[in-house]
């Protein structure tokens, strides 16, 4: 080799490893720039936004590099994140509140998505017209859930006592539907999808839903409102990152407030709905936005203290030993 | 050393031995070494005992369990022994079940559940059903088992002695294996407490299987280690009442 073509060879070397290295030095600063998060989700209504943010590139133009992991049950999300698996999820209050009540505080909620108290109610089979009717028969309904306080709540209204005037079982899922048909139980309490194909079912009518709560009445609170959570530790040490997802999750509920055919293509991959079902579902419940998370998430506001006398309400059922003071849970800070 | 301080001493060991357990589990939670949502003290757990047996809760579940495990268990042992002792002396009816025995045997409890919810409903008889499907097989297969392990010297003496086939299962047998069989069923009570479990997944209310999920849900672990401390007992109440039986039952094996 001529020195010529040494000097030439060693130039389109240092500019090849030059070229190389500031590449790689571009890729390594876009993907330090991304923070990454860990969120537990399902197919269920709270965990639309997320999975939205995340197809839709929401996230990724927040800056937030985004893991999904699927769980089946709240309790299993909640485990997971005290195993530190799990940086943010959403949840429904009940499994936080029980969460409250055995005095972990390693978590804060931060939010509260939609309000789906009105795909969530209890069917009846024709000629029973209210609670009185159920009298000597059996309702169906997942315990330690949302549809199973409004069941208890709706038997003590009507001055009856669960267990020793109507019989309350627990069966939840698919299972409730096919009891139902059946025959095997008289009502059964169940929340969307499974509320969607009851309001279908022959023979079958809607006898209340959450609307006839009776904290729904004063604070507009639903028997288990679904709550967005973080990581305490996460929150403390990725503020801005927490406050970036945030504002990705509520761009989402945006989008399924006001165009939600958007976001039906989209979603049906997670649910395995088909369009007009997954259409009605994300309809059936009221998203809140960004601007509505303040009121809502005020210490001393409607909504948080409704959380606190549903608390109580747990505690009256016996399914919580104490009742937790809910706003320390609370942080409107990332909003 | 005498055969009864041996054994005394051997007891003293055991408790020793589970006394030194509880207090290790009971400082590491009084220290605080481990957050009390994964796992809750001792004291903890006997405190939710009394509360839960005062209020009549803890008994009605541990009888609701109780009741399922051994209707299943004893529907199980009604059809493995007669079957199992023609399916061990038959190689032809064994051709014909075995196949079947084979499929339903790696099968868990818990896929019973959505079959036995549209078989029986949301009925007593559907946990019953669980139990017996997840124990019937290898019940079977235990039976099987001990009635080929008899020795073959007794099988044709009776024989030659012009005893039908079915006095030669009866009387010969029968006896000659079921000490085996007992030391299966034994096992298979174990088992049955594992399929209770799933049992109690779908439509109970009651049972320490409704008791541990319902905790789980409510993040009670108290109440979860408080349900599993509750069937190890059972399990060993009903272990210690077998053993009765079986020593009465097999006195002329002593």
């Amino acid at each position: 080799m001529t020195s010529t073509n040494r000097r030439v060879f060693l130039k389109n070397t240092l500019a090849g490893a030059g070229a190389i290295g500031l590449a790689g030095t571009g890729l390594f600063a876009s993907a330090k720039e991304l923070q990454k998060m860990a969120y537990g989700g399902s197919p269920w209504l709270s965990h639309y936004p997320t999975y939205l943010a995340i197809e839709n590139g929401l996230l990724k133009k927040e800056g937030i590099d985004l893991r999904w992991e699927s769980f089946v049950t709240g309790s299993a999300r909640l485990s997971a994140m005290m195993a530190g698996d799990v940086d943010l999820a959403g949840f429904g209050s009940i499994s936080t509140m029980a969460l409250m009540a055995r005095g972990v505080k390693q978590f804060y909620v931060v939010g509260v998505p939609e309000n789906f108290g009105k795909v969530e109610g209890l069917f009846v089979k024709e000629g029973i017209n209210s609670i009185a009717d159920l009298k000597g028969k059996t309702i169906g309904t997942a315990f330690a859930s949302s549809t199973h306080l409004l069941v208890l709540d709706l038997i003590a209204s009507s001055g009856l006592t669960p267990d020793k005037d109507i019989n309350v079982i627990n069966i939840s899922g698919p299972e409730i539907i096919a009891a139902m048909k059946s025959g095997q139980i008289d009502a059964c309490a169940a929340w969307t999808p499974q509320f969607n194909i009851l309001s279908s079912m022959p023979g079958v009518k809607l006898l209340a839903d959450d609307t006839s709560f009776s904290l729904y009445k004063e604070f507009g609170t639903t028997p288990g409102p679904d709550l967005l959570v973080v990581k305490k530790s996460y929150a403390e040490s990725n503020p801005e990152a927490v406050k970036s997802f945030i504002k990705a999750y509520f761009q989402s509920c945006e989008v399924l407030k006001n165009t939600p055919e958007k976001a039906v293509p989209i979603l049906k991959k997670l649910t395995n709905l088909n369009d007009a079902e997954q259409l009605q579902t994300i309809k059936g419940a009221e998203w809140y936005t960004l601007d509505q998370q303040k009121d809502l998430m005020a210490k001393d506001g409607k909504f948080v203290t409704g959380l606190q006398k549903l608390a109580e309400m747990l505690v009256t059922y016996k399914q919580l030993d104490s009742a937790p003071k809910v706003s320390d849970w609370i942080n409107p800070n990332f909003i | 050393m005498s055969y009864v301080s041996k054994k005394r001493e051997l007891v003293l060991i055991s408790c020793i031995s589970v006394v030194v357990f509880v207090s290790v589990w009971e400082m590491v939670c009084r220290f605080g070494l481990v957050d009390p949502i994964f796992l809750p003290s001792p004291t903890e757990v006997v405190l939710r005992g009394i509360r839960t047996l005062n209020d009549g809760i803890l008994m009605s579940h541990v009888l609701a369990s109780t009741r399922r495990v051994m209707i299943g268990f004893a529907l199980a042992v009604a059809i493995s022994i007669p079957l199992g002792l023609v399916l061990g002396t038959s190689r032809r009816f064994c051709a014909v079940f075995d196949p079947i025995i084979s499929l339903i045997r790696p099968l868990p409890s818990m896929s019973w559940i959505p079959l036995s919810l549209l078989w029986f409903g949301i009925t007593e008889t559907q946990k019953y059903s669980i139990v017996f499907m997840g124990t019937i097989a290898p019940a079977l297969l235990y039976v099987i088992e001990a009635t080929r392990n008899v020795d073959q010297v007794l099988v044709l003496a009776a024989r030659n002695l012009g005893a039908s086939r079915f006095q030669v299962m009866r009387e010969v047998i029968l006896p000659a294996s079921l000490a085996q069989i007992i030391s299966g069923f034994k096992i298979i009570l174990g088992l049955s407490w594992t399929c209770v479990i799933s049992a109690e997944l779908v439509s109970a209310k009651e049972g320490l299987g409704f008791m541990i999920m319902n905790g789980k849900e409510f993040f009670q672990t108290d109440t979860v280690v408080l349900g599993m401390v509750m069937i190890s007992i059972t399990v060993l109440i009903i272990d210690v009442i077998l053993r009765r039986i079986e020593n009465r039952v097999l006195r002329w094996q002593r």
